[in-house]
C-alpha cells in the first residue's frame, strides 16, 4: 500500500521545500517590518479600510504582533494564497495524469481507481504538513528575533487547525480533477471556486447571510481568533475534516465511473 | 481458458461508435495481431479490454476476468502487461525511478534480463528520452513482471529497424515461453513475421479473423507472366485476376482463383516465364480494406476507391471475396 502516494509525494518534495523556504522568507520579511509599524497611527490605518475589509482580514487588531501575524501572514498568505495553491495542485493531479496519457499505465497496474484517487490525495497531505512544520519555526524565531513574544500554543494551533482547512481546499481541487478531463480548466476552476468561497464568507459575515458563509472552508478556520483571542474552533476543524472526507469519497466515485481520457 | 474473449463488444462515444460489436477470442500462448489503420478502433478496443473504458454493450474477459468487474480485473492485471500507443511517463522522473515505481506495485523478476535486450538510458530523465528510448522503457515495464498476457498498442512505432527486428525476435522467444501476446499494428509486414493469427479492423468493425497462412492464401497469389508478344492488360480477362498491370513485356496480377483455370488461360498465350508467389501483405490488406484510408497504407491509389466499395459490401463473407475481386476487375476494365 501507499506506493502511489509515496511516488507522487516524492515528486512534489522539491517544490514543497522551495515553497516552505519561500514562505518562511516572506514571513520573516513581514515580521522584520513590524517594529516600524509602531510609529504608524494604527487607528487611522485601520479606519482607512472599508468595514468589509476590516472584517475579512481582522484588520482591527493589526497593532499587536498577534494581530499583525494574523492579518499579514495567516489571513492573507495562509488562508487565501495557500488555500488557492493546494486547490490548484490537487486540481492538476488526476486530470493531468489523464490528459498526458500517464494514467493508462498507472491503471494497468493492479490498483483500483479508488486507491489511485485516495493515494493521490494522500500525496497532497505531504506538502500541507511539511509547510506547517517548517514555517512556524521560522515565524517563532522571527518573532523572538525582533524582541516580541507570541503564545507558542496559539502559534502551534494556528498551524494545526489550518491543516483541515487546507485539506478541504485540496479536496475541492481533487473533485474537480476527477470531473474534468482538461487539467488547465480544472486548475482554473479550483482557484476560482476557492476564491469565490472566500469572498462569500468575507461578504456574508458582514451581512445576514451567515448560513451561506458556512459553505465556505474559510468560515471554519479563523487565524485571527486563534492568535489574537486564543480561541480554537474545533467544531470548525471537524466540519472541515468531514467535508474533506465527503469530497474525497465523491472523487473516488466519480473517477470509478468515468472513462479514462474521454 | 482463452486469454482474451471478446463478445459483441461495443463502445460508443455519444453517437459515434468507436468499436461496433467486436467478437473474437485469443487463445493462450498465441501471438495475435490486431490490424487496421489509425482510427479503425484498435486503441478503443484495447483500452476497453484494460477497463479504462466501460463497454457500451457486449462483454469481454482478459485472463478470465470480466473487464467490467474491477476487483477481478485488478487480480488479472498482476499477470498482464500493457504498452499503450500514447506512451507517456513522468517527464521529470528517471527511467530507473519509473521502473522502481511500477516494480513496487507489480514486481520485476525479469527486469535485468529485459534490460539486456532493450536498453533505455535509465539514469536519464524521461524528458531527455527519444521516442525509441521511451518505447523501450515501455516494453521493459510491460514484460518485467513476467506476465502471462501482454497487450501492446503499436509496439514498434518509434523503434528503428534494428530494434524492430530485435523486438520481433523477442516476441518469438516470448511465444516459446508461453506468453500470450496481443498487439495492434498498422504495419502488415510486421504482423506477418510474428503473428499466429490476425484480426482486421475497419471503422470499428471486425472484417476478418484468420490465421496468417489463410490470410495470405485468401489474398491469393502474386502472378508475374512474361509473354512472347505484348498483351494488353485490359483484354486479359480472367476470373479471379485482380489488379492487372503491365510489367515490362508481361503482366502482373493478384490471383485468387483455381490454378487450373489460370494455367489453361495462360496456355492460350505464348508464355516465356511464369512466376507465382506470395503477395505482399499490403495487397492482402487491400483485399479487405481497399478504400481511401487503406490506400494511404500503400500509397498507390489506382482504382482503390472503387475497389473499396466492392470490398466494403463484401466484407466478412468468404464467398463474397471473389465477388469483390471480380467487381474490382470489372471496375478497372470499365475505367478504360
Amino acid at each position: 500500500m501507499l506506493e502511489i502516494a509515496r511516488y507522487q509525494a516524492e515528486r512534489r518534495l522539491k517544490g514543497t521545500l522551495a515553497l516552505a523556504v519561500g514562505i518562511s522568507a516572506l514571513a520573516l520579511m513581514f515580521i522584520a517590518f513590524f517594529p516600524s509599524f509602531a510609529d504608524v497611527d494604527m487607528d487611522a490605518y485601520v479606519e482607512a479600510f472599508p468595514p468589509a475589509f476590516q472584517e475579512a482580514f481582522g484588520i482591527d487588531t493589526i497593532g499587536t504582533i498577534e494581530g499583525f501575524l494574523a492579518v499579514e501572514l495567516y489571513q492573507f498568505v495562509w488562508l487565501l494564497l495557500l488555500g488557492l495553491y493546494v486547490a490548484y495542485l490537487a486540481a492538476g493531479s488526476i486530470a493531468e495524469d489523464v490528459e498526458r496519457d500517464r494514467m493508462d499505465l498507472v491503471l494497468s497496474l493492479p490498483v483500483s481507481r479508488a486507491r489511485v484517487v485516495t493515494e493521490t490525495f494522500a500525496a497532497l497531505v505531504v506538502p500541507i504538513v511539511l509547510l506547517n512544520l517548517v514555517v512556524p519555526v521560522a515565524v517563532y524565531a522571527g518573532v523572538l528575533a525582533i524582541g516580541e513574544t507570541v503564545a507558542l500554543a496559539d502559534l502551534v494551533m494556528v498551524h494545526l487547525l489550518s491543516i483541515p482547512y487546507l485539506l478541504a481546499c485540496a479536496a475541492i481541487g481533487l473533485l474537480l480533477s476527477t470531473l474534468l478531463v482538461r487539467a488547465d480548466l480544472a486548475r482554473r476552476l479550483a482557484i476560482g471556486l476557492v476564491f469565490a468561497l472566500f469572498l462569500v464568507d468575507s461578504v456574508s459575515s458582514s451581512a445576514d447571510y451567515t448560513w451561506l458563509a458556512a459553505v465556505s472552508p474559510t468560515a471554519h478556520y479563523d487565524p485571527t481568533a486563534i492568535l489574537v483571542h486564543g480561541t480554537y474552533d474545533f467544531t470548525g476543524a471537524a466540519v472541515l475534516l468531514l467535508a474533506t472526507l465527503a469530497l474525497v469519497l465523491a472523487s473516488r466515485v466519480q473517477f470509478r465511473r468515468s472513462d479514462i481520457g474521454v | 481458458m482463452a486469454a482474451i474473449e471478446v463478445s459483441a463488444l461495443t463502445k460508443a462515444y455519444g453517437e459515434v461508435l468507436g468499436i461496433d460489436s467486436l467478437s473474437f477470442t485469443v487463445e493462450e500462448g498465441e501471438v495475435f495481431g490486431f490490424l487496421g489503420p489509425n482510427g479503425a478502433g484498435k486503441t478503443t478496443a484495447i483500452r476497453t479490454l484494460l477497463g479504462l473504458l466501460a463497454p457500451t454493450s457486449g462483454s469481454a474477459t482478459v485472463l478470465g476476468a470480466d473487464v467490467r468487474d474491477e476487483t477481478a480485473l485488478i487480480e488479472a492485471k498482476r499477470r498482464i502487461g500493457y504498452l499503450p500507443a500514447d506512451l507517456s511517463f513522468d517527464e521529470n522522473a528517471t527511467g530507473e525511478r519509473v521502473l522502481e515505481y511500477f516494480a513496487s506495485i507489480r514486481g520485476d523478476s525479469r527486469r535485468e534480463e529485459l534490460l539486456e535486450i532493450f536498453t533505455p538510458p535509465l539514469e536519464r530523465r524521461i524528458r531527455e528520452y527519444s521516442t525509441g528510448n521511451a518505447q523501450m522503457l515501455g516494453l521493459v515495464q510491460a514484460f518485467m513482471h513476467d506476465p502471462d498476457l501482454v497487450i501492446m498498442d503499436e509496439p514498434t512505432s518509434g523503434l528503428d529497424p534494428l530494434k524492430q527486428e530485435r523486438f520481433n525476435e523477442f516476441v518469438r522467444a516470448e511465444r516459446e515461453r508461453g506468453t500470450t501476446i496481443f498487439f495492434s499494428s498498422h504495419v502488415l509486414s510486421e504482423v506477418r513475421r510474428v503473428c499466429d493469427r490476425v484480426a482486421i479492423l475497419r471503422e470499428g468493425e471486425l472484417v476478418a479473423l484468420e490465421d496468417v497462412e489463410t490470410l495470405l492464401s485468401r489474398g491469393g497469389k502474386s502472378v508475374r507472366v512474361q509473354f512472347g508478344s505484348p498483351v494488353d492488360p485490359e483484354v486479359f480477362t480472367l476470373e479471379g485476376a485482380n489488379d492487372v498491370r503491365t510489367l515490362g513485356s508481361g503482366l502482373q496480377f493478384t490471383y485468387t482463383g483455381e490454378y487450373d483455370a489460370l494455367l489453361s488461360h495462360l496456355a492460350t498465350y505464348e508464355v516465356l516465364d511464369v512466376e507465382i508467389g506470395e503477395p505482399p501483405l499490403e495487397d492482402v490488406f487491400m483485399h479487405y480494406y481497399g478504400d481511401a484510408d487503406g490506400s494511404a497504407e500503400r500509397g498507390d491509389a489506382d482504382g482503390s476507391a472503387e475497389r473499396g466499395d466492392a470490398d466494403g459490401s463484401a466484407e466478412r463473407g468468404d464467398a463474397d471475396s471473389s465477388a469483390g475481386t471480380r467487381a474490382a476487375v470489372e471496375t478497372e476494365a470499365g475505367d478504360a
